[in-house]
C-alpha cells in the first residue's frame, strides 16, 4: 500500500515538473507544433537526437525577440509502430492548437500516416524517413521532406563509383523494405552509367554466416560488393570477407555509416565507402553554431544523424508560421512554395512532390573514422582505395 | 392468518429489493463507465492521474470493505442487468464524444483487442491451448480485407472470410498443437508467428516488407471513412468505427458467455484442468481442443480485419511476437477468463501509454511499473473470472 502511495507520488512529481518546464516566458501567442519519432525502442537513440534538435531550434527561435509567436513543441512517441504511429498521427493531426508537425523516422511508420496528415489537413514536414514513396507515392499537399531519399542515395552510390574506375559489382541486400529499395535504386541508376552487376543476393537482415555467397562472390572477382543493409550485415560480411580473400572494394548504402561498423569491422573496415544524405556538420555554415548551442542546452543524447534534419524541419515550419500566422491552410501553403530556404542542412527546395532536392555525400572509412569523400587521404591520392 | 400475510407480501417486497438491486448495479456500472471514458477523453495530466488513483483505490478497496464484496456479488447476481448498462453506457459515451476522433479511435482500438482478448481467453483460459501468435492471426484478418476489398465482396462478408481465413491458417498448426503441450504447443505457435511473419515480408503480391493499403470499411455500400455526419449531427469518422468495434465485442462477449455456460464451456474447464480425467470419462481431448482453438482464431481474425480497415494499413511487422505478448498481457492482467476483466485491461495496456504521451521516453518505465505493482497486489489479474459453482446442483436443487 505505502509502496503503492509512494510510486503515484513520484509519477506525479515527474509530470507535474514536466508541465512546468513547458510554461510560456512571454506575452506573445503560444503556437503548438508537434514532435513525433521514435522516443522508445531500438531506434530510440535517433528518435531522441532528433527531438532533442527539434527542440532546440524552438527554443532558439523563442529566444530570438524578432519571433512573432511563443513556440511549443509537443513531442509524441511512435514506437517506430505503423498502428502506434496512426495513433498519435491522429492525435496530433485532430488537435486543433497543433498548427504543423515534424514526423517520422521510420519509414513503415510515416508511409501508414500520410493518409492520416492528409486527411485531417495538418501540414508535416518528414525529418528522417528514406522511402521515395512517401513523397512520391501520392500527390498529398501535406506531406514535405527536407532529408533525401533512397533515390538520392543510390544514384550518387552508381555515379561515384563507376566514376572512380570500378566496373563490375555484386550486391548483397536484406530483405527489408529497407534493403529492397536501396537495391533497387542502385541497380536502376547503376545501369546508365555503365556498371555492370554480376549477382544479386537478398538475404534476411539476421543472417550470420555469408560462406556460401561469397565463395560465388569469389569465383565472379567483382571490383565491388555493394551492401544494401544495416551495420549488422555490413559488418558480416566484410570480416567474412577478409576470411575467405576476396580483393573487392566494400561500398554500403548509409545503413552501415555509423561507429558500430567500424567497431565490429576492426582493421578490415579501413577504405569502405559509404553514402549519406548528410553533410559533415563541420560543412554547413551553421553547423558549429548548432553543435555548441546544442552542447550548451545540456541534452544527455547526441544529436544522431538526422537532428540537423529535424532542426532545419523546425525551423522552415516556425518561419512559415511566422510568416502567414497560425493557419493550418496558409501554412501549408506556404510550406509547399518553398525555394531556397536557407537552412542548417543547407537549402531547401521543395520539387512538385514536396520533396527536398538533396544530393548525397561520399564518406569513406579511414584510420577508424568516417571522413567526408573530399577530406579524405584517398580523394588526395594518399591512399588507395583496396579494390584498386 | 401471520403466514398467509407473509406470503403474500413478500413476493413484492422481493420485487421492490430485486428492481432496487438492479437499479443499483446500473449506477455502479455507468459510474465505471463514466470514468472510463473520461479516463479515454481527458488530455489534463491532473485529471488523468486522479481517475487513475481513483480506480486504484476501488480496485484495491472492492474486496477490502464489506459494502464493496457486497456490491461485487450484486454485480455478479445481476450479470442480465450488468451487460445492458453496460452497452447503454458506451452508447450514451459514443454519442458524447461524437466529434472526438483521437477518443474514438482509442475506443475502437479497446474494443477490437478486447475481441481478441475474448478469442484468445477461449482458446487460453478456457481450453488451456496457448497461443502465442495472437498478433499474426490478428494481421492474418487484417490481410483479407486488404486483399479482398476492392473486389466488390460486401464488407460485411469479407469480415467473416477473414476470421475463416484465421482459423484455416491456424489449421496448419493445429496438429503439432495437438500432439504437445505446456512449453512446447506454445514454442509452436510461436514458430508459427514467425513463420509467418517472414513468408509475408519476402511475399511480394502481398506487398511485400512495405505491407499493403486496406480499404475502409463500408456497411451496405456507405464507406464509414466518407461519415461526417449523422442526422443534424456532426460526426467523426471513427464514430461507426467505435461502434461497430463494441458491437463486434458484445458478439464475441456473447458468444464466449454462451459457450462457457454450456456444456462446451464444462468440456473446455475439463479438458484444461485435467486431460487425463477428462479422457477417462469420454471426452475428447483433440476434439475440443481444436474447438477452441479454431472458434478463438477466427474471433481474432474477425477483430483484425475491422482493425485493419480502420488504420488502413497493414504490413508485417503487425504480426510482430511483441504485439502477440501484448495480448496476451492484456488477457493475464485483466484476469484469465473474464472478459470484462479483458476490457479493463485492453483499457490499462492501450490507452495508459497515450496517456502519459507528456513525459515522454519516460512513459514505458512508468507503464511497465505500473503493471508490476497491478500483478504484486492483485496476482490472479485485475478480475479474476469465478469460480463456476455447481454446489446448487450437487444439493439436488435448481440453481
Amino acid at each position: 500500500m505505502m509502496r503503492n502511495r509512494n510510486i503515484l507520488r513520484l509519477c506525479s512529481a515527474v509530470l507535474a515538473a514536466v508541465s512546468l518546464a513547458g510554461a510560456p516566458a512571454f506575452a506573445r501567442d503560444t503556437v503548438k507544433i508537434a514532435f513525433i519519432g521514435p522516443l522508445t525502442g531500438g531506434n530510440s537513440a535517433t528518435g531522441l537526437g532528433g527531438r532533442n534538435s527539434a527542440s532546440l531550434a524552438v527554443d532558439l527561435h523563442n529566444a530570438n525577440p524578432a519571433s512573432k509567436y511563443t513556440y511549443e513543441l509537443v513531442p509524441f512517441d511512435d514506437e517506430c509502430k505503423p498502428n502506434v504511429g496512426v495513433q498519435v498521427a491522429t492525435k496530433a493531426a485532430s488537435d486543433k492548437s497543433i498548427i504543423a508537425g515534424i514526423t517520422h523516422y521510420c519509414s513503415a511508420v510515416a508511409i501508414a500516416t500520410v493518409d492520416t496528415y492528409n486527411r485531417f489537413g495538418l501540414p508535416v514536414v518528414v525529418w528522417g524517413a528514406v522511402l521515395p514513396e512517401i513523397t512520391y507515392g501520392n500527390d498529398y499537399p501535406e506531406i514535405h521532406r527536407v532529408n533525401g531519399t533512397m533515390i538520392n542515395e543510390g544514384k550518387m552510390a552508381a555515379e561515384f563509383l563507376t566514376k572512380q574506375g570500378f566496373k563490375t559489382f555484386v550486391v548483397i541486400h536484406d530483405t527489408t523494405d529497407y534493403g529492397k529499395g536501396q537495391n533497387k535504386y542502385f541497380a536502376e541508376n547503376l545501369k546508365p552509367q555503365g556498371g555492370d552487376i554480376l549477382a544479386t543476393f537478398a538475404v534476411p537482415p539476421d543472417q550470420q554466416d555469408f560462406t556460401a555467397e561469397l565463395t560465388k562472390v569469389k569465383e565472379l572477382k567483382p571490383d565491388v560488393v555493394f551492401i544494401g543493409g544495416l551495420t549488422p550485415l555490413g559488418v558480416r560480411v566484410r570480416s567474412q570477407m577478409d576470411r575467405l580473400g576476396i580483393p573487392a572494394q566494400l561500398a554500403g548504402v548509409s545503413g552501415i555509416m555509423s561507429a558500430g561498423f567500424l567497431d565490429g569491422a576492426g582493421a578490415a573496415a579501413e577504405g569502405t565507402i559509404s553514402f549519406h544524405n548528410g553533410a559533415p556538420l563541420t560543412r554547413y555554415a551553421g553547423g558549429k553554431a548548432f553543435m555548441d548551442a546544442y552542447a550548451k542546452a545540456g541534452y544527455r543524447e547526441d544529436p544522431d544523424a538526422y537532428g540537423p534534419f529535424a532542426f532545419s524541419a523546425a525551423n522552415l515550419i516556425m518561419d512559415a508560421i511566422d510568416k502567414v500566422g497560425p493557419d493550418r491552410k496558409k501554412v501549408r501553403a506556404q510550406l509547399n512554395g518553398t525555394k531556397g530556404y536557407q537552412a542548417l542542412v543547407g537549402e531547401i527546395n521543395f520539387d512538385d512532390h514536396r520533396q527536398n532536392i538533396v544530393s548525397a555525400n561520399v564518406y569513406v572509412a579511414q584510420d577508424g573514422k568516417w571522413v567526408y569523400w573530399p577530406d579524405s587521404a584517398y580523394a588526395a591520392g594518399a591512399k588507395k582505395l583496396p579494390g584498386k | 392468518m401471520e403466514t398467509a400475510q407473509l406470503t403474500g407480501t413478500r413476493p413484492a417486497e422481493v420485487v421492490r429489493t430485486q428492481g432496487l438491486h438492479r437499479l443499483l448495479v446500473a449506477a455502479i456500472v455507468a459510474l465505471l463507465f463514466a470514468g472510463g471514458g473520461f479516463l479515454l477523453h481527458s488530455e489534463a495530466q491532473g485529471e488523468v492521474i486522479a481517475l487513475l488513483a481513483a480506480f486504484v483505490a476501488i480496485f484495491v478497496f472492492a474486496e477490502r470493505l464489506s459494502a464493496g464484496r457486497r456490491a461485487i456479488a450484486l454485480c455478479r447476481a445481476h450479470p442480465g442487468t450488468v451487460n445492458l448498462a453496460a452497452a447503454v453506457s458506451v452508447l450514451a459515451i459514443a454519442a458524447v464524444l461524437r466529434e472526438e476522433h483521437y477518443t474514438l479511435l482509442m475506443m475502437a482500438t479497446v474494443a477490437l483487442f478486447a475481441t481478441a482478448a475474448a478469442g484468445l481467453t477461449l482458446q487460453m483460459a478456457f481450453a488451456g491451448v496457448p497461443n502465442f501468435a495472437g498478433a499474426g492471426f490478428f494481421a492474418i484478418g487484417a490481410y483479407v480485407p486488404a486483399v479482398l476489398g476492392g473486389t466488390g465482396i460486401p464488407h460485411l462478408v469479407v469480415l467473416l472470410i477473414a476470421g475463416c481465413a484465421a482459423a484455416l491458417l491456424g489449421l496448419a498448426i493445429l496438429l503439432p498443437v495437438l500432439r504437445t503441450r505446456g512449453h512446447y504447443a506454445a514454442l509452436v505457435t510461436i514458430a508459427f508467428g514467425l513463420l509467418l511473419r517472414s513468408f509475408l515480408e519476402v511475399n511480394d503480391v502481398l506487398g511485400g516488407p512495405q505491407g499493403m493499403k486496406v480499404p475502409a470499411f463500408s456497411l451496405f455500400g456507405l464507406s464509414f471513412a466518407r461519415i461526417t455526419e449523422i442526422g443534424p449531427y456532426d460526426v467523426s469518422f471513427y464514430l461507426p468505427y467505435a461502434l461497430a468495434g463494441c458491437a463486434l465485442f458484445a458478439l464475441a462477449f456473447f458468444v464466449v458467455r454462451r459457450l462457457e455456460t454450456s456444456f462446451v464451456g464444462l468440456a473446455f474447464d475439463a479438458v484444461r484442468s485435467d486431460e487425463v480425467a477428462a479422457s477417462v470419462f469420454g471426452l475428447s481431448i483433440a476434439r475440443w481442443k481444436a474447438t477452441a482453438f479454431l472458434i478463438g482464431n477466427a474471433m481474432i481474425g474477425v477483430a483484425g480485419a475491422l482493425y485493419g480497415m480502420m488504420n488502413g494499413f497493414v504490413n508485417p511487422n503487425s504480426a510482430n511476437f511483441g504485439d502477440s505478448l501484448i495480448m496476451l498481457s492484456i488477457l493475464v492482467l485483466g484476469g484469465f477468463g473474464n472478459l470484462w476483466g479483458a476490457v479493463v485491461a485492453s483499457v490499462v495496456i492501450l490507452v495508459i501509454p497515450e496517456k502519459l504521451q507528456a513525459i515522454q521516453e519516460y512513459r514505458l518505465v512508468i507503464f511497465a511499473l505500473l503493471v508490476i505493482a497491478i500483478l504484486r497486489f492483485r496476482p490472479s489479474g485485475l478480475m479474476p473470472r469465478a469460480t463456476r459453482d455447481l454446489s446448487a446442483l450437487a444439493m439436488g436443487g435448481q440453481r
